[in-house]
């Protein structure tokens, strides 16, 4: 115990102290930032609150009102499983460190278990700001008894275990597979994109299985206060089936001191049993993926002989080389690999979310987006709405982007002595960063006008409208990262997880998603007026792509303009 | 040539001078040793003199350019190995080799024949075309030996450079550093291996505690020539008598 101990305090100090940069910092523009951020934000968390206030007043009546506590429940799960399985994957399957840790006289199954400890401890602060959203404002909606409220401390402990030990249980033998298979580490990373789909699907499947998704039979009897009862009645038909959720959701809902505390025991022994079997399965794989994860560094490669005339010499200018030799870095660390490219899949793994939401979603014998495209602004707010959700989603998730000096880490100081034109540099970061961005967002603009129906010359107006603020927002990101990167991780997650560039990054991404949003609410007006007269909307569109090239050239010149001096303060 | 000129460096806040009021000058065709105990401030001078750390104060020049003025053009006549051994694990040698080459500037064919040369001079050809990471310490150590000559540079800075390699290695790069004197350019190098210091250096510096305790030849140093460089090291360094030019 004292080991384990030790092991997670140890993990826990690496990943949140990176060695501070030189010079003073001015905290207020970064207070600053973080304000205008949650101004931002605020109207997205009161809505969320609000909803869910309602939900609980709706549900006050409702037979099964555990069913949709569950269904809460695992909605949050859901988030957490979103951001913590990438966690779990790089920490503990794909971890960096094993040649730092098998020479300790510690059991593999310790090791397992800090490691899963540190990223649950992660987790809990996301599984907080789902409670404050979700399950606390149903509680206050449903007038719960003060058991409810206590219990949502418990559940805050209780909610992140299972996505974790049900990752670990899908992880554990397919990673020993990938650390088995995939010695290359461009292979490795494309095995852990599979894995981490496949464990979305798994998700998403058991959503729609709930009645999350496509719940709607008849939602033109939505008016109807019986109608709506008997829905949300129905609502997590399958709940029962989430045994540890229903039963933390009966306990949380119990009446009696009895329902709650057996509840509560059956909650904690399920949940301790799936921990057991967790370690069961860990015990005979994690020594020997610990093991493998050293060889493929060093020995467990097969070396190629070669002649002289195998060494070829590539003629290429300094901004192609230096792209290309980034590309490749990033691919072939499969933690960094991972963590990039699944930040670009994200984006139109969204939309198809949306997609396939909307048309399972029933109304009068079709579906909610045929009711959608028949309407008459369906291509006018469509294309501007789907921007600025690619605005936001697309600069807040983009790693490359967002990480592109803390992901050099100790090999920073090669680059501080070459002689190489810092700015050129620079470009060729952002350039990288945006054109995977545009790839992504090609595949986003494809899937928008093939599922969603929006027209094709919309499709292009959207892309050469993200590939502008793209190129800004990678250039401000990059000001940022160049400002106080995280170097010396031994883990890339390391940089990742909780940073300060993320949230900022979200801040660009908020802006870019405001400044479409009033341009289009203001010419959509003007359309509505004029009876749809096109003018309005050419000026939309105009004024969008002129802010967009504005953005990406007064972000380019801010850039150049700072950067030189936060480079050199950067200390190796 | 190398010229420092009163460079001092503070890390972060501290109020601890890691270099303090540094001046020397290394003329060309020479080979300077740069010895001083474990966090005297050796590698600190190295990474101003390569550009990866910024002095607080004082001037750096390398071929009569200011670093601070013109660092892309002063660092391109510096060709660096470092003594860590952090680099891109995941490139293959060749490919790093192919990085540096362009970043250098260096003409494809010249690149080819430079690598050839210098990779089967430290018996690392067939290791070329393998990753980096698989790599063992002193053949990382010959990848940045080699990555540091191939644009032929006019000063070359090693720090520890003889730390794990093999024996036949570590005889050609004491080669390699007499014949880059030879022809002209500047050698500066740091190590703990006082013999090597001893065998190869035209000239010594020794450090101690961020300031240059004694800088000449070996034989103006030593006074007495049954002194051996060791122990007159471990006088120097103990008392912090400045001693020579």
């Amino acid at each position: 115990m004292k080991k384990y101990l030790s092991l997670v305090k140890l993990l826990f100090i690496q990943q949140y102290r990176v060695k501070p940069q030189q010079g003073k910092r001015k905290k207020g523009g970064t207070i600053a930032a973080y304000i205008i951020l949650g101004v931002c934000f605020l109207p997205l968390l009161v809505g969320l609150f609000s909803s869910m206030y309602f939900l609980g007043s709706f549900s006050k009546g409702a037979e099964n009102v555990e069913n949709i506590a569950t269904m809460l429940i695992f909605l949050c799960q859901g988030v957490v499983l979103m951001f913590g399985i990438q966690t779990l994957i790089t920490n503990v399957f794909s971890t960096k460190d094993a040649d730092k840790l098998l020479f300790l006289p510690m059991r593999s199954a310790t090791v397992f278990s800090a490691k899963l400890t540190v990223v649950y401890l992660n987790e809990v602060i996301t599984t907080a700001v789902m409670i404050i959203a979700t399950l606390l404002p149903f509680g206050i909606g449903l007038s719960a008894g003060p058991a409810y409220f206590i219990l949502l401390i418990l559940a805050l402990v209780l909610i992140p275990m299972l996505p974790m030990f049900v990752g670990s249980i899908v992880a554990i033998p397919l990673s020993a597979l990938i650390s088995k298979v995939g010695k290359n580490g461009a292979v490795k990373t494309f095995l852990q994109i599979l894995l981490f789909a496949i464990i979305m699907v798994i998700y998403l499947f058991a959503m729609y299985e709930l009645g999350f998704i496509g719940a709607s039979d008849d939602a033109t009897d939505i008016d109807n206060a019986q109608m709506l009862l008997e829905k949300l009645s129905s609502m997590g038909r399958y709940a029962k089936y989430i045994h540890s959720d229903f039963t933390l959701a009966s306990a949380m809902l119990g009446v009696t001191f009895g329902t709650v505390a057996v509840n509560l025991l059956i909650t904690l022994a399920e949940n301790a049993l799936l921990f057991g079997l967790v370690l069961l399965m860990a015990l005979p794989f994690y020594h020997k993926m610990l093991t493998l994860s050293v060889e493929g560094g060093s020995s467990g490669r097969k070396r190629k002989k070669s002649g002289t005339a195998d060494l070829q010499v590539k003629k290429r200018g300094v901004l192609k080389e230096l792209i290309i030799t980034d590309i490749k870095r990033v691919v072939r660390e499969s933690q960094m690999g991972f963590q990039c490219i699944l930040s670009l899949i994200i984006l139109p793994l969204m939309l198809g979310l949306f997609a396939f939401a909307f048309s399972m979603s029933k109304v009068d014998g079709g579906n909610i987006l045929d009711l959608f495209r028949t309407e008459p602004l369906y291509q006018v707010i469509a294309p501007v709405a789907f921007l600025a959700y690619m605005s936001l989603l697309g600069m807040t998730s983009n790693v490359l982007g967002i990480f592109p000096i803390s992901r050099e880490n100790k090999s920073i100081y090669i680059i501080k002595s070459l002689p190489l034109d810092f700015n050129k540099y620079l470009l060729a970061k952002v350039i990288l960063s945006t054109s995977a961005m545009v790839l992504s967002d090609t595949v986003t603009c494809i899937l928008a006008v093939v599922l969603l129906g929006i027209e094709w010359y919309y499709g292009i107006l959207m892309l050469v409208t993200m590939a502008l603020l793209c190129f800004g927002a990678m250039c401000i990101t990059t000001l940022i990262d160049l400002k106080n990167p995280k170097l010396g991780w031994t883990n890339f997650n390391q940089s990742l997880k909780n940073a300060s560039n993320s949230w900022l990054a979200m801040l660009v991404g908020a802006i870019c998603m405001g400044a479409i949003a009033v341009i289009a609410a203001a010419c959509i007006v003007g359309y509505v007026f004029t009876s749809g007269g096109w003018y309005m909307l050419m000026i939309m569109w105009i004024l969008i792509i002129g802010l967009s090239v504005g953005f990406a050239a007064v972000c380019y010149k801010i850039m150049t303009g700072r950067a030189r001096k936060h480079f050199e303060n950067i200390e190796p | 040539m190398i010229k420092l000129t009163n460079v001092s460096k503070t890390y972060g806040k501290s109020q601890v001078k890691a270099v303090d009021n540094l001046s020397l000058e290394i003329k060309d065709g020479e080979i300077f040793g740069f010895l001083g105990p474990n966090g005297a401030g050796k590698s600190t001078t190295i990474k101003m003199i390569t550009g990866i750390l910024s002095p607080n104060e004082g001037v750096i020049e390398v071929d009569g350019i200011n670093l601070a003025d013109n660092p892309t053009l002063a660092k391109s006549y510096i060709g660096f190995v470092p003594d860590n051994h952090e680099t891109y694990e995941t490139l293959k040698g060749m490919e790093y080799l192919n990085f540096i080459g362009v970043m250098y500037g260096v003409e494809a064919n010249l690149l080819k024949q430079r690598i050839t040369e210098y990779a089967e001079m430290f018996q690392l050809t067939d290791a070329l075309p393998n990753m980096i990471a698989s790599y063992s310490h002193g053949m990382k150590q010959k990848l940045m030996v080699i990555a540091a000559l191939i644009h032929e540079p006019k000063v070359w800075i090693l720090d520890e450079p003889l730390t794990g390699l093999d024996p036949q290695s570590a005889y050609q790069l004491k080669q390699l550093m007499r014949k880059h004197a030879d022809n002209g350019n500047t050698v500066f190098f740091s190590s703990h291996v006082i013999d090597v210091v001893e065998k190869v250096c035209d000239r010594i510096g020794i450090i101690n505690h961020g300031k240059l305790v004694a800088v000449d030849t070996l034989d103006n140093i030593r006074a007495d020539e049954s002194v051996s460089l060791e122990s007159l090291f471990l006088t120097i360094t103990a008392d912090g008598t400045p001693v020579g030019e």
